[in-house]
């Protein structure tokens, strides 16, 4: 999905010598995986990522998102993204903030209060909800700056350096976060200084210093295939086989369920459930951000 | 795409009105105090009994104020349209979305001028109703004039360089000194083409302050007059816009 093609980017400032903030750089990140970009202050991280977000383009090689330039991906798409800095005036209260960021992102209106609570929710943030973003802890605005990701459905979401500051709980929060946004239709890209962290939220780390590519870790086995997603299914008739094919479902009322599985179990589930003679009426990946709830009382009157 | 940015239209309008609006308005009255205090008025220009002379006072301290509020909410519209989002990296989660820079900011710049001219015409029927009777659709036309000409320009400046509100006020500044040498020269005798074409070097302020008169009286202005103002406006728009496309984040 992301593509990077021998990239290089040198700033050459009017006064003053020219530096090469990328050197060469080469890197694939397919639909459905979590890439994680390590390396130390300065080594180019931040660059590649402005790359990435079309904020700037290289000065040598090429850069695709989805087979596009970045920009026109940006503008046709969008790009969940938190930023290293504060990237919304720091007097805003949070959730005027991210109800301004929603509607940016394309929310309808009818779902922008909704969407906003839930983030609001999810990242932990509801007694900080009336406050100026600027008096914000460093833990909180780490969290702040996630909500890009959990507002409105994107299939690339950027994160840099969100591992700063972050206490242990946040830490446990972001690790479930990650789990949880990972589609396969979605690539991740995270960029932190904390290599180990990396290594375990990430499917691979690709390790740069000075702009060059120094190592690329071990990748685990990612294809849009086996990575697991919310999906929802809507069934006419013979719910009751739905918990036998798939374990973990859980019932959201109205014959609908909610299943997290790989596209490949996804499939071999349904064709096992179509055998069971259940008559199915419908099946769509499920928007990250929207939990499923479940609700035993009116299931049973809908089954 | 479109709808999005137009669906932002209401904030954008509403963080005109209660910030830049507000404080173009607040230093209008600030410039009212000084200016009165300079010309001696006091509260008893204000009697209803007052004289054609104290009337003529002032029709000519609106004037005067309604040059400076133009002058001063064009100047201001540059702060948060385009340099200062990039100062502080605003506009790179602005336009992590799937929003055109080039149509937020031109949205922005018009509901600015929009939201100056409603501000200037609401101070204006204050004033009508309670000092002195002006054209409130002269005022509204001014405020608009002065927002495509000043206004493009400080939006140009925003676009091109950080240090947009000195080199605007040192432009308007030039402007105004020239105009007044151009003035002092020809009451001698001794201007020439020379130095009239020199003024179209620099921003029309000039003729922006000059017409206040007019249009607050709700004459009616020689389209030749308005002509300089609003070619120079438009082309300064175009240029911003031009450079917006081919440069959003100014990288």
């Amino acid at each position: 999905m992301i593509e990077l093609s021998h990239v290089s980017k040198t700033y050459a400032p009017t006064f003053g010598r020219s530096a090469r903030a990328l050197d060469d750089v080469s890197i694939r990140v397919a639909a459905g995986e979590v890439a994680g970009i390590s390396g130390p202050a300065g080594s180019g991280k931040s660059t590649l990522l402005s790359l990435v977000l079309g904020h700037e383009r290289p000065t040598s090689g090429t850069l695709r998102i989805d087979g596009m330039d970045p920009r026109r991906f940006v503008e046709r798409e969008g790009i969940a993204y938190q930023p290293q800095r504060l990237g919304v005036p720091r007097r805003w209260r949070v959730v005027d903030a991210l109800t301004r960021l929603a509607m940016l992102a394309g929310v309808r209106a009818s779902e922008t209060r909704a969407r906003v609570d839930s983030a609001i929710r999810d990242l932990g943030l509801v007694e900080e909800r009336r406050r100026r973003v600027k008096s914000l802890s460093q833990d909180a605005r780490v969290r702040f700056g996630l909500a890009p990701a959990l507002l409105a459905d994107r299939r690339v979401i950027v994160l840099d350096e969100p591992l700063d500051g972050l206490s242990t709980e946040s830490l446990e929060l972001l690790r479930g976060l990650v789990v949880r946004l990972r589609a396969f239709d979605r690539a991740i890209l995270i960029a932190s200084r904390d290599t180990a962290e990396l290594q375990r939220i990430t499917d691979r780390v690709t390790f740069i210093d000075r702009g060059r590519i120094r190592r690329i870790g071990a990748q685990r086995p990612v294809t849009p295939a086996n990575v697991e997603t919310v999906f929802q299914l809507t069934i006419h008739h013979g719910g009751e086989h739905v918990v036998a094919v798939f374990p973990t479902s859980i019932s959201l009322g109205r014959g609908t369920y909610s299943v997290r599985v790989s596209v490949a179990a996804l499939n071999r589930g349904l064709r096992d459930l179509i055998d069971r003679g259940v008559l199915l009426t419908s099946v769509a990946p499920v928007n990250a951000t929207i939990e499923p709830v479940p609700t035993p009382a009116m299931d049973a009157v809908a089954t | 795409m479109k709808a999005r940015t137009a669906a932002y239209a209401g904030v954008q309008l509403g963080d005109y009105l209660t910030g830049r609006g507000l404080l173009a308005l607040m230093l209008t009255a600030l410039a009212a105090w000084g200016y009165g205090v300079v010309n001696g008025l006091t509260l008893s220009v204000f009697d209803p009994s007052a004289s054609m002379e104290t009337r003529e006072q002032l029709q000519q301290a609106f004037d005067v104020l309604l040059a400076a509020f133009a002058l001063v909410a064009a100047a201001l519209s540059a702060q948060s349209l385009v340099a200062r989002h990039r100062r502080r990296r605003y506009d790179r989660v602005l336009f992590s979305n799937a929003v055109s820079p080039v149509r937020y900011y031109a949205q922005g710049f018009v509901l600015a001028g929009l939201g100056s001219a409603l501000l200037g015409a609401a101070a204006a029927e204050v004033y009508a109703v309670a000092v002195h009777p002006i054209s409130l659709a002269g005022t509204a036309a001014y405020l608009v004039l002065a927002w495509l000409s000043i206004g493009s320009l400080a939006f140009l400046l925003s676009v091109l360089t950080p240090w947009h509100t000195p080199v605007l006020i040192a432009l308007l500044g030039a402007d105004l000194a020239v105009d007044r040498l151009v003035t002092a020269l020809h009451s001698d005798g001794r201007g020439g083409a020379a130095i009239d074409l020199a003024q179209y070097l620099l921003p029309p302020g000039h003729v922006i302050v000059a017409l206040a008169s007019s249009f607050s009286r709700g004459l009616i202005v020689d389209p030749r007059v308005l002509a300089w103002p609003v070619v120079f406006g438009i082309l300064a728009l175009v240029a911003a816009l031009l450079l917006l496309r081919r440069r959003p984040f100014g990288t």
